[in-house]
């Protein structure tokens, strides 16, 4: 079930250290996105396709989908990346973020026979504060963001990538977790919760006001 | 109704929630809930929006297994789709009816009518509810509960996770002040005897992932009857 977990990186850095490889990959993944949305570039698709396909079909097995379906719903996937591309706004997120939430929702569509249920962008009560006035200044620290994303998630102990991995890629739950690890639901959340706060302890001061909030989750 | 740009949400969602509903492992109950609050909370939007780069990353640095079709394949299969295929829309759940104001759309898409013009049920002196859960067979709760001001709720807690959105009006209890937009996310370690502060009624969604545990006698008597 680790396998596809790589080890923490090794050494004694007190902080995370941007990942040259990943930031290219990412930058070269957005732009092939971008050019399909604006050229139709079969090229650029191909990238996509080949990085992206067999890690995609790897997720959807993740939560215990048949390999046959599994392949067939990674090319509907991808085909839905073809012809969806002009939506993808690289001033908002990575390829990658943009990829997972596409194959996702459609994981949900698939085993649950309903939708995920999301914001709706035309709700008339949406609270567009940070949306409309902070977008330029988040535009600009988007790639910042994610070069920090990437590095702390580089460097998270390994106990906490486990949990994270079974979360997200075989999509169980945290009781779940918690009684696949034989674990009390207490740690597997407190495992959850440190890897979170790792992510956002790196993105300095990004946002003051994550800080100061009460999450109700005192002891 | 209240204006919403003078909302100011305080209660937020926990980062476990947040990364829970990022991964997709949620019900659709507890889904609904959240998605109210993100409505009216760019704050904990953006907190949804950093989990699921998390998601994209766990794929990225994922090892891929092999599949069937190459690039050229599938776009050879598009082309011979043609324009048929870009008909199928990915929208979801229809278009814009069936809206209430004031109501987040989430949770509007659910409701037949206006909330005042609910078939409400009457479960306790002060409190009543409109059950909006399909699946008879789940475990936990989801409901809107119609909380009359000074109402009192027994004191209980939660094995799991207990979600409430305050659509209209605002409460209290141990934990601290509720009002529209607000979510309460507790888990099992909280117990808690929300008092209803508003002078309108307070309208609560609440969603649970299993039944309440009451800690008095009489409430113990009256929860199955309560449900919640």
């Amino acid at each position: 079930m680790t396998k596809t977990d790589k080890p923490p990186t090794a050494g004694g850095r007190s902080k995370a250290a941007i990942d040259p490889a990943a930031a290219t990959l990412r930058k070269t993944m957005g732009d092939a996105l971008v050019a399909i949305g604006r050229d139709r570039d079969e090229h650029a698709f191909a990238l996509i396709y080949n990085y992206y396909a067999g890690r995609i079909k790897s997720f959807l097995m993740g939560k215990g989908m048949n390999e046959d379906t599994a392949d067939e719903l990674t090319q509907e996937i991808m085909l839905t990346v073809w012809r969806r591309a002009e939506s993808y706004d690289p001033k908002k997120a990575a390829a990658s973020t943009w990829l997972f939430t596409i194959a996702r929702n459609r994981r949900i569509d698939y085993l649950r026979g309903n939708s995920r249920i999301e914001v709706e962008l035309d709700d008339e009560l949406l609270d567009i504060r940070t949306t409309e006035s902070d977008t330029q200044a988040r535009f600009v620290a988007q790639e910042q963001v994610a070069d920090d994303i990437d590095a702390a998630l580089a460097v998270l102990p390994a106990e906490q990538r486990q949990v994270m991995h079974l979360s997200y890629f075989r999509g169980m739950s945290h009781g779940a977790i918690a009684n696949w690890l034989d674990l009390p639901i207490g740690t597997v959340k407190s495992r959850i919760r440190l890897a979170m706060q790792s992510v956002k302890s790196n993105l300095k001061g990004e946002d003051d006001v994550l800080e100061r909030d009460d999450y109700l989750d005192s002891e | 109704m209240s204006s919403l740009q003078t909302m100011s949400v305080n209660h937020h969602l926990t980062d476990e929630t947040i990364q829970e509903y990022s991964a997709g492992a949620l019900s659709v109950p507890m889904e609904t809930l959240i998605a109210c609050h993100l409505t009216v909370c760019a704050h904990c939007r953006a907190r949804v929006e950093r989990a699921d780069q998390i998601g994209g990353f766990m794929i990225s640095a994922s090892d891929g297994v092999e599949v069937s079709a190459s690039a050229a394949d599938l776009l050879q299969r598009a082309k011979a789709a043609g324009s048929e295929s870009s008909t199928r829309s990915t929208g979801p759940r229809g278009d814009s009816g069936n809206l209430i104001s004031g109501v987040p759309r989430p949770l509007g898409r659910l409701l037949p009518k206006p909330i005042n013009q609910l078939a409400w049920k009457r479960i306790a002196p002060g409190i009543k509810q409109f059950n909006l859960d399909v699946d008879t067979n789940r475990k936990g709760a989801f409901k809107l509960l119609h909380l009359t001001p000074g109402a009192t709720l027994s004191d209980h807690s939660h094995e799991d996770r207990e979600l409430t959105y305050v659509v209209r009006g605002s409460y209290h209890d141990e934990i601290g002040h509720f009002k529209t937009g607000d979510i309460a996310d507790l888990d099992g370690h909280h117990s808690h005897k929300p008092v209803i502060d508003s002078k309108e009624p307070c309208i609560a969604l609440i969603a649970t992932h299993s039944p309440v545990r009451y800690s008095g006698i009489l409430s113990r008597l009256m929860q199955p009857f309560v449900g919640i």
